[in-house]
């Protein structure tokens, strides 16, 4: 890998808007994730948290505002430039790859050296202790292995920022505690700086450092999950947070 | 439990439906069966071999172009956006199946005619291949259609993928059962065609003349001929039909 993309990146994204019709999907949205930190926006569904990772990713055009990565405003570049690792609701795997193809994947359309791809996925199947299971097809793996494959292709081609949307809305309620701590330990691994957006309010205490609540396409509060839980902003912070308050007993 | 007359009504007519359209396929074999001997004889009659062999090799040729065109036209209806997309959509898929062969045969008679193009081999293809291409595009088209909203596409774009490799790597890949159907659609339509290409290819034994344009003229004066050529036609559709679906089942 070059030695310049290894450089962790700061995410801003500058009073970004996207517009359907009258429906304001994202207003005026402002956020800066620092270099490897794990951000979370959270907000109910329909919020416009998806969007925004749509258009941080280029797969959606924004109507007013800046993405910015490391001071470079990326706009304009299309999504294939723009070395966003995403890994969407479902996984997103190619069904027809096997484990070890769908990881390859990113290398081989950047016309890695079929060595440097064997080692990198090697790597990367070592990192999220997926290793025998290269030859499985998607529809042979659990939901947790989905999503570490998921991860190990985002992350193989090394880049700027890693997108989650939802990552454990597809996992069990019996694993969900493992597949959490195992999602932390790998971006913590990777140090790749991380925007996740989920529903779920316990989901985002236990991964982010920082979270932005968000609704109606706007980020209403934005701190770290102590400050979130003791000063909410608002009454409907503290309604979009009030599981948190039973579950962990404040 | 009650009798419910009504679905009892519809699937009898369900059934006799099924069994009228199963011996219009299959009559033609009882017919077969009160002459076999002379058309066992008809089947290796020149005139047959000739319209065998430009029959089935039009329709090779047809379908490998009908996919050929396929994949550039489903990319263009699955990822372009312009106005009056909905109108190419009709008039490259449904009006091509609806439009009267013997029309498109004179329009392209009138349109190619003039480069010496009528009463050729290629003019059977080009005719075959107009009334028979939308099958493939229209499967490759709602194939990419289904992928693009899997939100596939995406994901190997945001790994660096360009359209090249999209194409390669998740399209076609991810396509190949709806192509290959699209093919023998292609294909068993091809075999079928008539008017087109008896408008503006002709039917000259061995360069032009095609199974349907033999039973159309040979049907009246020496049946045995158009019923050998027949069972040919009817026979290849069904087994190669069965065999794509098949093939298509086990990828």
């Amino acid at each position: 890998m070059d030695c310049e993309e290894k450089i962790m990146k700061e995410l801003r994204v500058e009073n970004v808007t996207k517009t359907y019709g009258n429906v304001k999907a994202l207003d005026e949205v402002e956020l800066t994730i620092n270099p490897a930190e794990f951000m979370v926006v959270m907000g109910p569904s329909g919020c416009g948290k998806t969007t925004l990772l749509l258009v941080i990713l280029g797969a959606l055009t924004l109507d007013e505002g800046h993405i910015w990565i490391n001071g470079k405003d990326i706009d304009e570049l299309p999504l294939d430039e723009r070395n966003i690792g995403y890994v969407p609701q479902d996984f997103g795997l190619f069904p027809h790859l096997n484990v070890y193809e769908n990881v390859a994947f990113g290398l081989r359309v950047r016309k890695y050296p079929e060595v440097k791809v064997r080692e990198r996925v090697n790597e990367l199947l070592h990192t999220v202790d997926l290793e025998g299971l290269e030859t499985r097809k998607p529809k042979e793996l659990s939901a947790g292995q989905k999503q570490r494959v998921a991860l190990a292709r985002a992350l193989a081609t090394d880049p700027s920022v890693l997108l989650l949307d939802e990552p454990l809305s597809n996992i069990d309620e019996a694993t969900k505690a493992e597949v959490r701590v195992n999602l932390k330990e790998i971006q913590k691994k990777s140090k790749v700086t991380t925007l996740c957006v989920t529903h779920n309010p316990e989901d985002s205490f236990q991964l982010g450092e920082r979270i932005a609540v968000m609704h109606y396409g706007k980020i209403i509060q934005c701190d770290t999950p102590q400050n979130i839980l003791e000063k909410p902003k608002n009454e409907l912070v503290r309604k979009l947070i009030a599981p948190m308050y039973i579950l962990w007993n404040i | 439990m009650t009798k419910d007359r009504f679905e009892f009504a519809i699937t009898a007519l369900a059934c006799a439906i099924v069994i009228y359209m199963l011996i219009s396929i299959f009559y033609l074999y009882v017919a077969v069966g009160e002459s076999w001997s002379l058309v066992v004889s008809a089947l290796f009659d020149n005139r047959v071999l000739g319209a065998i062999a430009i029959s089935i090799s039009s329709a090779f040729i047809v379908g490998g172009l009908a996919i050929a065109a396929a994949i550039p036209c489903a990319y263009l209806l699955t990822y372009r956006s312009f106005r009056g997309k909905g109108m190419l959509e009709t008039f490259l898929i449904d009006l091509p199946q609806t439009f009267p062969p013997v029309t498109e045969g004179l329009v392209y008679l009138l349109m190619l005619g003039k480069i010496g193009l009528a009463y050729t081999y290629p003019a059977v293809i080009i005719a075959k291949f107009y009334v028979s291409a939308p099958f493939a595009i229209s499967f490759a088209a709602r194939r990419f259609k289904e992928i693009r909203e899997s939100g596939l596409d995406v994901i190997a774009r945001s790994l660096g993928a360009k359209t090249r490799e999209v194409l390669g790597r998740i399209l076609l890949p991810l396509s190949s059962r709806d192509l290959l159907a699209g093919f023998s659609l292609t294909w068993a339509r091809a075999m079928g065609e008539l008017a087109a290409t008896l408008v503006f290819a002709g039917a000259i034994p061995w360069v032009t003349e095609t199974i349907p344009t033999l039973v159309y003229f040979t049907a009246a004066e020496t049946p045995q001929i158009a019923i050998a050529a027949s069972v040919v036609a009817e026979t290849l559709s069904i087994v190669a039909l069965l065999s794509f679906k098949w093939i298509a089942r086990r990828r």
